[in-house]
C-alpha cells in the first residue's frame, strides 16, 4: 500500500518536474529568463498556474483598502496583464514589480493595504483544510472505537503522532507534555503538510509555502510566544538576573542582554532554519529544470545530455526533499519542544524530568 | 530583497488560519486521539499482565495439582505401610496372646498332673502302707504262735530299742 502510495508520488513528480516548465519555455520561444521563472515559483502570486499553460491563471480575490480607506475586492484575472482595474494595477517593472498597486492623489504609486487572498494564502486555506479533514475525522473515529487500533491510513498518521508525543513531547517536557501537545502537534503536522504539498507541483498544491518567510516568521514567532507567554518565573530570573558573579550583571548588565538576546535569536533560528531548508529544496530543483532551457540553446545533443542529467539529478532532489519536508518539520517541533522545556524550569532542586 | 521580506498580507493571513487551525485542532482533534492512544495503551498493558497472571496462576495451578497428587501418592504409600505394621502387629499381639494362654494352660495342666501325682502318692503310699500293715499282721499272727518264738521277738525288739537309746 505504501509502495504504491510511494510509486505514485515518484510518478507525479517525475512527470511534474517534466511538464511544467518546458511548456513555459515554449510559450515564451526562446527568451528563456532562468532568473525570472525561478523567482516567480518562489515568491507569491496573484493567480494560480494551471499546466501546460503559462498564461492562463486561476485567478484569485485580491483584498486591498487604499490609503482614504475604501476596501476593494476583485478577482486577479482583471489586473492580470497589466491591465487595470478600479485604479488598480500591478507594474511590470520598479521597485513595485508584481504587487498591486495604486496611485495616490499626486500620481505616485503606492502599495495599498493588501490583504489578497495569493497563492501562498490559498495554498494555506488548501493545507488547513486538509489538516482539517485529517485529524477531525480521525479523532471521531478514535471516540467511536475506544480501545480499537487503526489501520492504513489512520494507522500511519497514529504513527507519526506517536512518534511526536511519544518520544519526543513526552520525555522533554514530563508533567507539561499533556498541555503542550496540542500545540507542538499542530505545528508538525503544518509544516509537514505545507512541505508535502509544496512538492506537489500542480493545483492545488505546489505553493513554495514553507520556503515563504512570511510563513516560517509567523510559526517562529507563535512558539516565540508559547515560550515567553508561559515561561515560569525561573526561566524570567535566568534572564533578567541570572546565577553569576554580581560584576557581570550588576553596574552593566551584561549577561541580562545575553541572555534576552539569546531568548530573541531562538525565533530567528527557528525562522531562518525552516525558510532556507524549503526555499533552498525549490531552488535547486528549479534551477536543475532551468538548465535544461539554458543548456537547449546549444543544440540537441547538449539538449538531450542536459535534461537527462537535469531530470534525474531533479528527481533525486524532490525525493531528497520528501525527507527534508519531514525532518524539518521534524526539527522545528523538536527545537520548540525544547525551548519550551528550557522555558519551564522550576528551580534546580525541583527539576522539570 | 523581495525573498527575505514577510508580507503583510501573508503574515496577517497564516498567523489568523494558524490560530483557528491550533484551536480546531487543539479542541477537536489532538485530545481525543492523544487520550484514546493513551487509554489503548493502557488497556494493552492491563491485558498484557492479566494474561500473565493468567498464565502463572495456570501453571500454578498445575504445580499445586502436581503436588496434591504426589501428596496423596506419598499418604497413600504411608496408609498402605502402616496398614501392613498394624497387621504385624495385630499378628504378633495375637501370637503373643495365644502364647500366653497357652503357658496359662499349660501351667495349670502342670499344677493338676502334680497334685494328681501327689493325690496319687499319697494314696499308693496309704495302700502300701496299708497292705503292709496287714502283711506284718497276718506275719505276727503266723509268727506269735509259739512262746518262745514271741519272747525272742520281744527281746529283740528290746535290744533294738536299747541299742536306739
Amino acid at each position: 500500500m505504501k509502495k504504491t502510495i510511494f510509486y505514485r508520488m515518484l510518478l507525479l513528480l517525475a512527470v511534474m518536474a517534466a511538464c511544467t516548465l518546458p511548456v513555459r519555455a515554449e510559450e515564451e520561444s526562446g527568451t528563456f529568463d532562468a532568473k525570472e521563472t525561478i523567482f516567480e515559483h518562489l515568491l507569491d502570486n496573484y493567480g494560480w498556474e494551471v499546466p501546460f499553460s503559462h498564461t492562463m491563471r486561476i485567478p484569485l480575490p485580491i483584498i486591498v483598502r487604499n490609503h482614504e480607506g475604501e476596501w476593494s475586492v476583485f478577482g486577479s484575472h482583471r489586473v492580470a496583464h497589466g491591465e487595470t482595474y478600479n485604479g488598480y494595477f500591478i507594474p511590470q517593472e520598479g521597485e513595485l514589480k508584481g504587487k498591486v498597486v495604486t496611485l495616490d492623489a499626486d500620481g505616485n504609486a503606492y502599495r495599498p493595504l493588501d490583504l489578497s487572498i495569493t497563492k501562498n494564502v490559498m495554498a494555506l486555506f488548501i493545507a488547513t483544510a486538509l489538516l482539517c479533514l485529517c485529524f477531525i475525522p480521525m479523532a471521531r473515529w478514535y471516540r467511536k472505537h475506544p480501545h480499537g487500533a487503526p489501520r492504513k491510513g489512520y494507522g500511519f498518521m497514529e504513527l507519526i503522532i506517536d512518534m511526536i508525543y511519544q518520544d519526543l513531547v513526552k520525555p522533554v517536557l514530563g508533567r507539561d507534555a499533556k498541555r503542550y501537545a496540542p500545540y507542538l502537534l499542530t505545528v508538525f503536522f503544518f509544516i509537514f503538510f505545507i512541505n508535502i504539498l509544496g512538492l506537489m507541483v500542480i493545483f492545488p498544491a505546489g505553493a513554495n509555502l514553507s520556503g515563504n518567510i512570511a510563513v516560517t516568521m509567523v510559526l517562529a514567532l507563535c512558539t516565540f510566544l508559547v515560550v515567553n507567554l508561559t515561561g515560569t518565573k525561573h526561566y524570567w530570573k535566568d534572564i533578567f538576573w541570572p546565577e553569576v558573579p554580581m560584576w557581570m550583571k550588576c553596574p552593566i548588565p551584561l549577561m541580562p542582554v545575553i541572555e534576552l538576546f539569546g531568548a530573541l535569536t531562538k525565533p530567528v533560528a527557528l525562522m531562518i532554519r525552516l525558510f532556507a531548508n524549503m526555499m533552498g529544496g525549490h531552488l535547486i530543483v528549479l534551477v536543475l529544470i532551468s538548465l535544461i532551457f539554458i543548456f537547449g540553446a546549444m543544440g540537441t545533443a547538449v539538449l538531450a545530455g542536459t535534461t537527462v542529467l537535469a531530470v534525474l539529478f531533479s528527481l533525486f532532489m524532490n525525493l531528497l526533499d520528501v525527507l527534508i519536508s519531514f525532518i524539518q518539520a521534524y526539527v522545528f517541533t523538536i527545537l520548540s519542544t525544547i525551548f519550551i522545556s528550557l522555558a519551564r524550569v522550576h528551580g534546580e532542586e525541583a527539576p522539570v524530568k | 530583497m523581495e525573498l527575505f521580506t514577510p508580507e503583510f498580507g501573508l503574515v496577517f493571513w497564516m498567523f489568523l488560519v494558524f490560530a483557528i487551525l491550533f484551536v480546531i485542532l487543539a479542541k477537536y482533534a489532538w485530545p481525543a486521539i492523544l487520550k484514546s492512544v493513551d487509554e489503548r495503551a493502557d488497556f494493552i498493558d492491563k491485558g498484557v499482565a492479566y494474561a500473565q497472571e493468567a498464565k502463572t496462576q495456570l501453571e500454578h495451578a498445575t504445580e499445586n495439582a502436581q503436588a496434591l497428587l504426589a501428596e496423596a501418592q506419598q499418604k497413600q504409600l504411608e496408609i498402605l505401610r502402616e496398614a501392613a505394621q498394624t497387621k504385624a502387629q495385630i499378628i504378633e499381639d495375637a501370637r503373643k496372646a495365644a502364647s500366653v494362654e497357652a503357658k496359662k494352660v499349660m501351667d495349670a495342666a502342670a499344677v493338676a498332673i502334680e497334685e494328681a501325682r501327689k493325690e496319687s502318692e499319697a494314696q499308693f503310699r496309704r495302700q502300701v502302707s496299708e497292705f503292709a500293715l496287714q502283711i506284718a499282721e497276718k506275719l505276727m499272727r503266723q509268727e506269735l504262735s509259739d512262746n518262745k518264738k514271741q519272747k525272742e521277738l520281744v527281746d529283740k525288739l528290746l535290744t533294738d530299742i536299747e541299742n536306739k537309746n
